[in-house]
């Protein structure tokens, strides 16, 4: 097995600029936001009080963290030890995912300043509830994970210059403390991940279950946690998937094609489980036929369909997995069809009679591209400054 | 590896399968509660609304509510004009609409506000409690408790909850059932004391629910016999009777089940949840598993136990 190591590139790319770009003018809609109100800049209303903030920013981001969980979880857990080499990567990416739905949810509260009364006043019947704290526990758990990493990059080599050399001794120590302990208790964060990732990634899909009136039959249905957690579990190796392609590309690496396509076998085996639960649930409720009425409703939940379904068939076939370009098609296909997926749930789907309508603000978007370009900045430096992908 | 394909699959599907039987069990499961018969509200008679606004200025007044300038008023008449909005709004928290029937065409003054219902699905979902069903029976709102997360917007089948979307720290706005100001000294609300035509009435759910009884059977011609709240989403602390052959629908007042909105998600949440039974089954379940595993490896010896 390979050992992971920094990267130790130039940071300062065009690149990382175009990503800086990002964030200085989602900064800028932010402060009108922050100073002057949500009716400054976006176009959230009486009838659609959540908007892309939530449905992409929240609900897709925390989908699209499942490459954590469910990659520890083959791994760790079910010991298929040959593709440790995702593991790092994967558990970052869900860090840095989750620490900016964190983030979101900060810009998207009217009173953000009391984010912390979700700690302190209870309320057990809100789904809502229960969301915010598997995420925060979630997060935790996550930044336990990511610890090992800076050990082993930091320990015994801490040489802080100047006055801070002070400081040296007791980093040192701290992270022998770390290393010494979370070598012994790092399964238990592993499985309380997994356990954690069930619970919010379920209840997200309980969340809109709130409002029988508004949410569309096509999604409308008990069974939409179990729904959004074996999505989610779906995604979560196509993300990896994604990812590494990117990495490979824009990082110049080595593709890992034969590791990818590998584990890409087990990705049918979710995404079935996955499309009969959701055929069988239409079926049986006998709403189908709704999806053929030629709605905007209707037509979104073939495509969000089409997306899953598609890259279902092709996978099965091996030939297809090994071909990294329609492996990385099929992998962004399953994606697509995540995000089209809590976009039906938490906006398309819902619908606050003809009086309303909503689409999302120049200022709206620019956010939501600043927190995107964000999460690549972390991921880039993280991969650049610590031992997270392997040396090749 | 050692854990054949079959054994992967079982095991995920106990998994998952305790996770089904935990989540998804149908929603009947929850009792609906009866009303307290205590609790204060309002009757709206439909017939009887002239559509004068007067409700409308007074609860301005009672609650010290800016005025709306939809139409550019203030410019024009060169001071605040209280206006017709047309829906509720951060500074409106009722509002008369006229609506119209589709099937007979006829035209009715319907009064909008918060329906302070039995089992609000706003405080439900509230992740802090911050809208809370009062002793009273008034949906209570605590500013200072709220997150501004308003999830409460996308619970209120009726959209009552607004948001200050103009304030840089906004609050939820709606009616209060002037909880701190009138019913604190014993008064009706704001709302229902001046109005001209006996179209509000104001008091106890119970004696409300008699009284609509009583307009009903003395006078069939005038009434149908249906009062609109009284079962809908579980019950509503504002009560409405309509004209006969009027669609309650067509007076922006929905065909609304009897259950509670919030019934699925409580039950479910309740199940996941009910003594941390679900997620501590996970969890030993995936720690047997790596358990498993792990020793395996260990037995396996150093080299090569590990791989497939």
């Amino acid at each position: 097995m390979n050992k992971a190591a920094p990267l130790q590139h130039n940071f300062f790319t065009p690149n990382v600029w175009l990503l800086i770009f990002f964030m200085g003018s989602g900064a800028v809609f932010a402060f009108f936001r922050f100073f002057y109100g949500f009716g400054s800049i976006t176009n959230l209303n009486a009838a659609y009080p959540f908007g892309i903030w939530i449905a992409f920013d929240v609900a897709c981001g925390v989908a699209l963290a499942a490459g954590g969980f469910t990659t520890a979880a083959i791994v760790e857990i079910f010991g298929r030890d040959k593709y440790h080499a995702l593991v790092r990567p994967a558990i970052l990416t869900a860090f840095i995912g989750y620490f900016l739905v964190g983030l979101a949810v900060f810009f998207d509260l009217g009173k953000y300043y009391n984010i912390w009364h979700a700690l302190v006043y209870w309320n057990g019947t809100s789904v809502l509830f229960e969301v915010a704290w598997c995420v925060m526990l979630y997060l935790t758990v996550l930044g336990i994970e990511n610890i090992p990493a800076v050990v082993e990059q930091f320990k015994g080599k801490v040489n802080l210059p100047g006055q801070m050399a002070s400081f040296n001794k007791p980093s040192e120590w701290l992270l022998g403390k770390a290393d010494n302990i979370l070598n012994r208790t790092m399964a238990f964060f592993v499985i309380a991940g997994v356990v954690l990732s069930f619970g919010h990634q379920s209840s997200l899909g309980t969340m809109m279950l709130i409002a029988p009136y508004k949410l569309h039959d096509l999604w409308y249905t008990p069974l939409s946690p179990l729904l959004f957690l074996t999505s989610a579990v779906s995604v979560g190796l196509p993300m990896v998937i994604f990812e590494a392609s990117l990495a490979t590309v824009l990082f110049k690496r080595k593709p890992e094609t034969e590791l990818l396509a590998d584990i890409a076998k087990y990705i049918p085996l979710f995404l079935g489980t996955y499309l009969l639960l959701r055929i069988g649930d239409l079926a049986y409720r006998g709403v189908l036929a709704q999806a053929f009425d030629g709605s905007v409703q209707g037509n979104s939940f073939l495509v969000e369909f089409a997306l899953f379904a598609v890259p279902y068939f092709m996978l099965k076939r091996r030939k297809i997995r090994r071909d990294a370009l329609k492996l990385f098609l099929c992998a962004f296909s399953v994606i697509l069809g995540v995000v089209l997926n809590r976009f039906n749930v938490f906006l398309i789907g819902m619908d606050m009679g003809p009086e309303f309508n909503y689409f999302p603000s120049v200022g709206e978007f620019a956010v939501t591209f600043a927190f995107l370009a964000f999460g690549v900045f972390l991921y880039r430096l993280g991969v650049n400054y610590l031992p997270i992908l392997e040396e090749q | 590896m050692d854990i054949s394909r079959r054994k992967f699959l079982q095991i995920g599907a106990v998994a998952s399968g305790s996770v089904v039987c935990a989540g998804v069990k149908p929603a009947s499961a929850r009792d609906l509660r009866e009303p307290n018969p205590e609790w204060l509200g309002m009757l709206n008679d439909t017939t009887r609304c002239i559509g004068c606004k007067a409700c409308q200025v007074a609860c301005k007044k009672e609650n010290k509510l800016p005025m709306e300038s939809t139409l550019n008023e203030s410019a024009n008449v060169g001071r605040d004009v209280y206006d017709a909005p047309r829906g509720l709004s951060e500074r409106t928290y009722t509002l008369i609409k006229m609506q119209q029937d589709e099937e007979n065409g006829k035209t009715t003054f319907v009064k909008t506000q918060c329906m302070h219902c039995s089992e609000p699905a706003c405080a439900s979902a509230c992740i802090v409690g911050a809208l809370k069903k009062q002793e009273n029976g008034a949906v209570a709102y605590d500013s200072g408790l709220c997150m501004g997360c308003r999830y409460c917007m996308v619970a209120c089948p009726f959209n009552v909850p607004q948001f200050e979307w103009q304030n840089a720290i906004p609050s939820i706005k709606k009616c209060t059932l002037c909880r701190e100001t009138k019913l604190k000294e014993g008064k009706p609300t704001a709302c229902s004391s001046v109005c001209p035509a006996g179209a509000i009435s104001f008091g106890k759910r119970s004696d409300l629910i008699k009284l609509a009884r009583k307009r009903i059977e003395k006078d069939p011609e005038l009434y149908q016999d249906h009062i609109y709240g009284e079962k809908e989403v579980g019950g509503t602390g504002v009560l409405y009777l309509a004209r006969p052959k009027m669609q309650f629908a067509s007076l922006g007042l929905p065909a609304f089940k009897y259950r509670t909105v919030a019934g699925l998600t409580e039950s479910i949440q309740h199940r996941i949840f009910q003594y941390f039974i679900p997620p501590i089954a996970v969890y030993s379940v995936l720690g047997g598993i790596m358990y498993r595993n792990q020793s395996r490896k260990k037995n396996g010896g150093e080299e090569g136990g590990s791989h497939e």
